[in-house]
């Protein structure tokens, strides 16, 4: 229990289109992470999903059945919103059991589900409290023990910390992942943290513009991006990108005209037709390090230099004034105006068309 | 570009003169804080409003009382005789307090039952009336703006106005009774009828002023998160409950704070409903304010303090009326409702 499907779903409102034909199959048990950045079209398609608003077209299917119809609190669905959208005049005790009072649930079954609840969460201790007596954290377990106490067919859970603080958030992200291993319930999760959603998904669903831009376990997200957006988008500090040329294929890979004018080849075949057209290239700052005398690299000039202990982060730009970004293991000893060269392993390059789109057979 | 640098010259300009004032005041309060310290600064600051209130509002009231403290018809205090608590005995002469026709001041109890019964049926009457108006205006009909405006619209008329338009409608040959007869039906005498006459004074109080009491609701409604709604349609809520059990509790301060500035708002009627019955007929609209206003300043045989004593004894009402409120808006304010 717990599958949801949707099909070709679209959402307009007025004449803006916000969703744009969405297919997506959440297995059951799933975590699936929507990410994506503001106004992509995350939060609305959850909303479809809860059935707080009516898709344009298409159709959305828990465990097979139509939903389209289906008010929201007949789907089995349970959600956490992301201003936790507690009763702020009642108990914790009264906004754990408002829901089940709704479908007339025997006292002693509300009773041991709140008991089972709290005991889950840890949040016997102020059960008689109201929401305004609670920290953020606390407030953030209530409105997932509210959640709970529904036994739902899947949890939505709209960017559900990202009013807590950073190390708050962490801790909570733990919480929720082991909530999911111990549930073992289809969850589905909005956030626009893409680390939150490399930690926490089983899946990732990258939107952009209300259209999917891919679907995939957090390292195939991360180790094969679809395209530049996605590439862009998974990973911290974000990829770089710069300018290059195929200039043939062979057995052994792609070979590459680096806007330096460094020949290399990336170990994967792209097609034949794809020699002789500009690309980008896409390195990730924890692929780069320092290149030892005489080892070819990406030649540039340290701008900015963030030593944090474990690692250094390097802000730098090439030649032809493209920013490049560094993660280097360790601590180094580099400054300002420094010239170097970051080397790299040529199958840690991502190659995407002018289009954006990731360059076939790459 | 030209424009942005002549705009930034006289902006310059404006603050350089801003600046120079600036100083020159600074000088005086300087000295002042030098001499008075912090407090004595709060208090120069204060003593303006303070000022306005002790001559508009402290002064007034110590005469009032002083005044009811006195006898005779005379306006002057200098001409006034001393007689103490006597104009209070006079009012609460009474056989029966059940009776206001065995009270030696009948109309005085007579209004005061009048202005007790105006206003239970009035605030109540008012409130629910706002808050359905609220409740309607606070969703997404069309022309809702166009709405809003002509239920505050009331509000913007002067009490004389609002009292001559429906009196205008519901005389023996006004728009009312010309609609009636238009349809086929009986005329009525609103006006000249001892209960429909009460009921029209409450009807266009309520008109006049729901208007602003359905703004402070209105308030109260968008205040509320939407999220909360959401909620509680995932939980699947009946629409009667989330108005019992989500809406009321949340919208209790604002609930407070319309009941209260209702209640002496009602309290304190006179105006619309004066123009409108001159509370007639006989005494049957007679509310407090107007027997004062006729007890010192209209009737042949005008007794100033006589009415300074009923308007002590009213002010009282509106004290203790104050503080209840106080008391539950700090009681909510303690249940933490939002």
């Amino acid at each position: 229990m717990g599958r949801i499907t949707l099909e070709k779903v679209t959402k307009s409102f007025g004449a803006i289109d916000v969703l744009h034909g969405i297919d997506l199959d959440i297995g059951e048990g799933e975590f699936v992470v929507f990410v994506g950045p503001s106004g992509c079209g995350k939060s609305t398609l959850l909303r479809q999903i809860a059935g707080l608003d009516k898709p344009t077209s298409g159709e959305i299917r828990i465990d097979g059945t139509l939903v389209n119809d289906v008010p929201a609190s007949d789907r089995g669905l349970a959600m956490v919103f992301q201003s936790y959208a507690l009763y702020p005049h009642m108990s914790v005790r009264q906004n754990l059991a408002f829901g089940l009072e709704n479908a007339r649930m025997p006292k002693a079954e509300i009773d041991a589900r709140i008991a089972e609840a709290a005991r889950m969460l840890e949040i016997g201790d102020y059960l008689e409290r109201r929401p305004g007596q609670l920290s953020g954290g606390q407030r953030q377990r209530v409105a997932i023990g509210r959640a709970i106490v529904r036994n739902p067919t899947a949890f939505l859970l709209d960017e559900p910390l990202s009013n807590l603080d950073a190390e708050l958030r962490i801790s909570m992200r733990a919480e929720l992942a082991a909530l999911h291993a111990r549930l073992k319930t289809t969850m589905i999760y909005v956030t626009h943290d893409q680390i939150e959603a490399m930690t926490l998904a089983d899946r990732i669903v990258v939107l952009r513009k209300g259209r999917v831009e891919q679907v995939g376990s957090p390292l195939e997200l991360y180790n094969r991006p679809a395209n530049r957006f996605v590439a862009g988008f998974i990973g911290a500090p974000s990829m770089n990108f710069l300018s290059g040329r195929i200039e043939g294929v062979s057995g052994a890979g792609t070979q590459l005209r680096l806007f330096d004018g460094e020949l290399v080849t990336v170990p994967r075949v792209a097609e034949a037709n794809q020699v002789g057209q500009d690309v980008s290239v896409g390195l990730r700052p924890q692929h780069m390090r320092v290149a030892r005398d005489g080892e070819n690299g990406v030649p540039v000039t340290i701008d900015m230099v963030e030593a944090l202990g474990s690692e250094t982060v390097v802000h730098a730009h090439a030649s032809t004034g493209e920013l490049v970004l560094a993660v280097l293991q360790g601590q180094h000893n580099l400054s300002r105006g420094d010239s170097l060269k970051f080397a790299y392993d040529p199958a840690d390059l991502h190659l995407f068309d002018k289009n954006g789109a990731r360059v076939s057979g790459t | 570009m030209k424009a942005n640098g002549l705009l930034s010259a006289s902006q310059s300009a404006l603050m350089a003169v801003v600046g120079r004032l600036m100083g020159i005041i600074d000088v005086p309060l300087r000295y002042l804080q030098r001499k008075t310290g912090q407090t004595g600064m709060a208090a120069f600051f204060l003593a303006p409003n303070m000022a306005i209130f002790t001559v508009f509002v402290l002064v007034p009231f110590v005469i009032n009382f002083v005044y009811s403290l006195t006898g005779g018809s005379a306006i002057f205090l200098s001409e006034r005789s001393f007689v103490g608590a006597e104009q209070y005995s006079e009012i609460f002469a009474c056989g029966n307090y059940l009776d206001p026709n065995s009270c030696k001041q009948d109309v005085f109890w007579i209004a005061a039952g009048n202005t007790a019964a105006f206003v239970v049926l009035q605030v109540s009457l008012m409130i629910v009336a706002a808050l359905i108006t609220a409740l309607i205006l606070n969703r997404e009909i069309i022309g809702r703006g166009f709405w809003r405006a002509v239920f505050f619209f009331p509000v913007l008329l002067s009490p004389v106005v609002t009292g001559l338009i429906w009196r205008w409608i519901f005389q023996r040959q006004g728009v009312l009774n010309g609609v009636m007869q238009g349809l086929g039906l009986e005329p009525h005498d609103w006006l000249t009828e001892r209960n429909s006459a009460f009921f029209a004074s409450i009807g266009v109080s309520i008109w006049a002023h729901v208007g602003f009491y359905t703004l402070i609701l209105l308030a109260g409604l968008q205040a509320i998160p939407k999220d909360l709604y959401e909620a509680a349609q995932m939980d699947g809520t009946s629409r009667q409950r989330v108005f019992w059990r989500i809406t009321l509790p949340l919208l209790m301060p604002n609930l407070i704070v319309v009941l209260v500035l209702a209640l002496i708002k009602a309290v304190q009627i006179f105006d619309e409903a004066f123009v409108l019955t001159h509370g007639g007929p006989g005494t049957s609209t007679m509310y407090l304010v107007q027997y004062i206003y006729e007890t010192g300043f209209a009737s042949e045989l005008r007794n100033p303090g006589l009415a300074a004593a009923a308007s002590i004894l009213m002010g009282a009402v509106l004290v203790v009326l104050t503080l209840v409120q106080m008391a539950a808006s700090r009681r909510n304010e303690k249940k933490g409702a939002r």
